[in-house]
């Protein structure tokens, strides 16, 4: 086989193929149009970052979720002498808690400003203890 | 610290980031949407070719595309065709698998068999219209029916290879990115191609 037939061959074959390409009808067209729209839709959806998520993130994230709430209602439960028969029921409504806490709110926040503070203070009252009793003895 | 005359000068630095990112989204977007828009037809020809179904060759060029939206659209836009090809070969090659499982079950059961492979094509179908032109246009349709027909008759990679490289214009290291195979094996699976197309088109196609 010559190298003239098969470049004929490749030349002829393209130039069908770009005038089938060309002669797509309306329709097909139309179709594909919608196909594109979609798509880039699609990519631009909010959603589509936790799509993107492989499955076994979500099942592994889902799972720890899950053993953290567990571990915690348990520890809190057992962890502790009970002092009447009401404490030895698990605590649903610290469950609850847990689990309406939301992430992005303040209240873990404000509860470490609290600690904050409270340290704060400690340190203070502990640095003033510290010079009056120096000042006592000095 | 920098010092803000104003409060919009404030708000302007502030959402600066923001909006610049917007910016580089829309630009990316625009840029895809050129993109499929390029490929889009081109590509529903090379799925309707190995498929020989229109459904199903939408079907897999809108889920191409949809992938590649979802999934590649940060990747600098010089990747985008060969991914896109290689997302497209990939979905033709599975449909293509399930359709060989289906007959192969169907072949078992009673009654009608249905096999879309074997559907014979009528190129005057093909053929756009019957304005001027129109003979010269049917023989286009029947020489692109034939060289359908010796596509179809070649090995997967083979045909992968060529309709890639001679139809859509690869280069060998795209093609062999879209194939997921080392550029030695495009340029065999090509070669063979053309010589078996040579062969079976005859030296008069």
């Amino acid at each position: 086989m010559d190298e003239h037939s098969v470049t004929t061959l490749q030349e002829r074959s393209e130039a069908l193929f770009d005038a089938s390409v060309d002669h797509v009808d309306m329709r097909i067209r139309s179709r594909l149009t919608q196909a594109r729209h979609a798509a880039l839709a699609a990519a631009a959806s909010p959603q589509r970052r936790f799509l993107r998520a492989p499955w076994w993130a979500v099942a592994v994230g889902a799972t720890a979720a899950c053993a953290l709430g567990v571990t915690i209602w348990f520890g809190s439960w057992s962890g502790r002498p009970a002092a009447s028969a009401g404490e030895q029921r698990p605590s649903f409504e610290d469950l609850d808690l847990i689990a309406a806490t939301d992430e992005g709110s303040g209240d873990t926040m404000e509860m470490l400003q609290d600690d904050v503070a409270f340290y704060a203070w400690a340190a203070d009252k502990t640095a003033r203890a510290d010079s009056g009793h120096t000042g006592h003895t000095g | 610290m920098p010092r803000f005359a104003t409060l919009t000068h404030v708000l302007m630095v502030w959402d600066g980031p923001a909006v610049a990112r917007e910016d580089a989204v829309l630009d990316q977007t625009r840029e895809l949407d050129k993109f499929l828009a390029g490929v889009e037809r081109r590509a529903f020809r090379i799925a309707q070719v190995a498929l020989r179904d229109v459904d199903d060759a939408l079907d897999v060029v809108q889920d191409a595309m949809l992938k590649l939206a979802r999934n590649y659209a940060a990747k600098p836009s010089a990747e985008w065709r060969p991914l896109f090809y290689r997302i497209l070969a990939n979905a033709i090659r599975d449909l293509q698998r399930r359709r060989a499982v289906r007959r192969r079950l169907m072949a078992w059961l009673p009654g009608p068999k249905d096999d879309p492979d074997n559907d014979a094509e009528d190129p005057l179908e093909n053929a756009a219209d019957q304005g001027p032109g129109a003979p010269e246009m049917l023989m286009q349709a029947q020489a692109m029916q034939q060289l359908e027909h010796s596509l179809r008759a070649l090995p997967a990679r083979q045909r992968e290879a060529f309709m890639l490289r001679n139809f859509e214009g690869l280069d060998v290291g795209d093609t062999a990115r879209a194939m997921g195979c080392s550029q030695g094996s495009v340029k065999t699976h090509y070669s063979r191609a053309v010589h078996a197309l040579r062969e079976q088109l005859g030296e008069v196609w």
